[in-house]
């Protein structure tokens, strides 16, 4: 959420300049060919995965209303999966062309956003442990209970509004929430009806209540969401929202999104869904893989910068290494993606490499400085007393070495960028924790799907460890 | 004898510190030259002012026809391949084998072939005794024997000079005679040496002149009979009382 909060911060900054533009939304995507749908999938019946042959897909009533959007418009449906807290920020950042995930146009967020005519309406209920199901009526039982909404949703300041004394938990999965419910963390998880009733269709340890909150306008219904000033795309997208209402589609889609969900739900062991773990550990090992070597190509690069004797370079490569240390990797993240994506569009996979591999730089510089200095100075004055230059000296002679005493210091950076890769998961990269939701999301279950992703971790950890430590032995020349 | 080295009026400071002041001094082809005197006196900074490893603040130095102060940084390259330098902590490059250690400016300044470098490699170490520790690791070596590795890889570039900075302080003993007698031999051979040391005997028997430094200037100048027989300079009279005795 705070996250959230920064970036739309950072985007007033930089959104200033393309606000005044006149509308070309509709055009732009005509132009295009494509109409680009930001989705969260973790939200069935209205958008969540199934794997289909080994391939993974976005299904779902909202992903059925913008195929027929798609179609009215004669282009063709690109999906984008994203955490629901930045959808919105990808609808002002141009990353997508439409929201579609089970959003409410509320007074607030019409604020920031343009919305269609309202396709969906449906209550507010709170999923609730079976075992508890006396003891709970609808919203008024709750008082001074903990309860867990998606961080960012109308259901999060529902709770927070209509519930005395709330304790309200935001996460960003639904699955998560599950999860915090079955373990007690929180009493009650508030979700929209048909969102609720799949959950409760689909595990025999939960049930539902109706929430009875009072909602105002917007927030029991379901829109599109578009970028400020889209006229002209909302006008032409109602068109086909108006014929989805006329002819209740919405219905055929809902029992089209409750097949998906039982053929889901008909195989929830975690052998089944081997493909999920494999692309994300493949996801994991790319992005950790391209981040190691540009971390210490960059990185030997700021090192020098800030041995430089000149004052301007030795500045700027300290100013680059202390700002990267002093600010998490997550907004990295993030300002690459929506910050630098204000300017070229860049996919969430290079973003998420080019942020991890710029965070890694600044690290493996601090090491590989570190590493130089240890090197002593009489290697150098040996080789320039040879008559090789700086420069030569430093391949031959000091980087070797210095590479040697910091091996392990490095082999600890690889290790943890294992790791730390993962937030690239908040912008939609599918890398193993993104992966892990899917399945969880998948199969309703919420703790196996964690222990898998926890052993695949820590087998990859541990190898490279081993492998790194083998390297460390065969380079130590001494005694 | 033509001049190989000659020193103008060289003055060196670290920040407010004289250390070198006004030198003056000529090393003439094929002559031994060894640079005596206490600890602190100078003798380090000034032998790295004649490759350059430190600047003079002032002063001339003129290095077979090259004037050294006035060279960019690449011409200084070119003159240090003509002047080897054997420091006292031998500074072998650990990263590398002994026949490497050898090798690396052959093969990275003059652009000889590996295969080249190599039979020089392996023909200087067999000229210091170590033809069988090619392809050993420095950190397994003893004292003596990293030092004589240490000489041979400055001798790879031929050299026409040789600077040596204490070679024999940091070595046990029993291996200071191992690294004298190549020292002697390259003597021998005509190499024109720039020894600093505190081996009096070595600097009695092959030295052609002893200079004898003292808080950062040449206190006394002469044949190692005029220096060690015959000291004029009372400081030079302490430092070799004082060595004597110990
Ligand atoms: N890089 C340096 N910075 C500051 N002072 C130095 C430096 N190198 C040497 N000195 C000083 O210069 C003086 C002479 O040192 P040195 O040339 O090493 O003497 P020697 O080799 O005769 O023992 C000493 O007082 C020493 O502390
Ligand atoms: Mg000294």
């Amino acid at each position: 959420m705070l996250a959230f909060t920064v970036s739309v911060a950072m985007l007033g900054v930089f959104a200033q300049p393309t606000q005044a533009a006149t509308d070309d939304s509709l055009a732009r995507v005509q132009e295009k060919g494509t109409l680009v749908m930001g989705t969260s999938p973790d939200y069935p019946p209205y958008e969540f995965l199934v794997n289909r042959g080994g391939k993974e897909r976005v299904v779902g009533m909202d992903v059925d209303i913008a195929k027929k959007i798609a179609k009215d418009l004669g282009v063709k449906l690109v999906i984008k999966q994203m955490d629901f807290d930045s959808l919105l920020v990808a609808l002002e950042t141009n990353k997508v062309d439409m929201v579609i995930s089970g959003m409410s146009p509320t007074a607030a967020r019409k604020k920031s956003v343009d919305f269609s005519n309202v396709y969906y309406k449906g209550g507010q209920s709170i999923i609730i442990n079976k075992a508890d199901k006396g003891l709970y009526k609808d919203r008024t039982s709750f008082q001074n209970k903990a309860m867990g909404a998606q961080t960012g949703s109308i259901q999060f300041n529902l709770g927070k509004k209509q519930i005395k004394g709330s304790n309200m938990k935001g996460l960003a999965k639904i699955s998560d929430l599950i999860l915090a419910l079955k373990s007690h963390k929180v009493e009650g998880v508030i979700m929209e009806t048909p969102s609720a009733q799949a959950y409760v269709d689909n595990d025999p340890d939960l049930a539902m209540i109706n929430g009875k909150f009072s909602l105002g306008s917007g927030e029991n219904d379901t829109a599109i969401g578009f970028k400020k000033g889209s006229t002209s795309l909302v006008n032409e997208v109602n068109k086909s929202v108006d014929q989805i209402n006329k002819q209740k589609l919405t219905k055929t889609y809902l029992k089209h999104a409750g097949t998906y969900m039982k053929t889901n739900t008909k195989n929830t062991s975690m052998w089944h869904y081997t493909s999920y773990f494999v692309k994300g550990v493949e996801y994991t090992l790319l992005i950790t893989v391209i981040g190691v070597i540009f971390g210490i190509l960059l990185g030997v690069l700021f090192a020098l910068m800030r041995l430089s004797k000149i004052k301007l370079i030795h500045f700027l490569g300290v100013a680059y290494i202390e700002f990267v240390r002093g600010t998490p990797l997550m907004i990295q993240v993030m300002f690459v993606y929506f910050g630098i994506g204000l300017f070229i569009n860049i996919p969430a996979l290079i973003a998420g490499i080019i942020a991890v591999s710029l965070n890694s730089a600044a690290y493996v510089a601090e090491i590989i400085r570190g590493g130089i200095n240890s090197v002593a100075k009489g290697q150098t004055e040996a080789a320039r007393s040879l008559g090789l230059s700086q420069q030569q000296t430093f391949v031959s002679v000091i980087f070797p070495q210095a590479l040697k005493n910091i091996w392990p210091a490095l082999g600890n950076e690889f290790v943890s960028l294992i790791k730390e890769s993962s937030i690239v998961s908040i912008i939609g990269v599918t890398d193993l924790i993104y992966q892990l939701k899917a399945v969880q999301t998948a199969t309703y279950k919420g703790v196996i799907p964690i222990v898998v992703a926890m052993v695949i971790y820590f087998v990859m950890t541990f190898s490279l460890s081993k492998v790194l430590n083998h390297y460390e032995r065969k380079m130590k020349h001494d005694a | 004898m033509p001049e190989m080295i000659t020193i103008e009026n060289i003055n060196k400071k670290f920040g407010d510190t004289e250390v070198l002041k006004d030198l003056n001094g000529k090393v003439e082809k094929g002559q031994v030259i060894c640079v005596i005197g206490p600890s602190g006196g100078g003798k380090s900074t000034f032998l790295r002012c004649l490759n350059m490893l430190e600047q003079p603040t002032s002063g001339k130095i003129v290095f077979e026809d090259s004037e050294l102060t006035s060279l960019n940084e690449s011409q200084i390259n070119q003159l240090r391949e003509k002047m080897g330098m054997v420091f006292q902590s031998f500074n072998l490059f650990s990263n590398m084998t002994v026949v490497e250690n050898v090798k690396l400016a052959p093969v990275k300044v003059k652009k000889m072939t590996d295969a080249a470098a190599q039979e020089l490699a392996l023909k200087l170490l067999d000229q210091v005794g170590l033809a069988e520790k090619a392809d050993n690791y420095p950190a397994s070596l003893s004292g003596g024997q990293q030092q004589r590795v240490a000489i041979a890889r400055a001798l790879a570039m031929n050299p026409d000079v040789m600077l040596f900075d204490e070679p024999t302080s940091a070595l046990d003993p029993e291996m200071v005679g191992e690294v004298l007698k190549v020292m002697q031999d390259l003597a021998n051979q005509g190499m024109t040496m720039v020894v600093v040391t505190h081996e009096m005997g070595f600097a009695k028997n092959v030295a052609d002149e002893v200079w004898f430094m003292d808080g950062g200037v040449f206190a006394e100048k002469g044949t190692p009979d005029q220096i060690f027989e015959h000291p004029q300079n009372e400081r030079t009279q302490d430092f070799l009382a004082k060595i004597l005795e110990a």
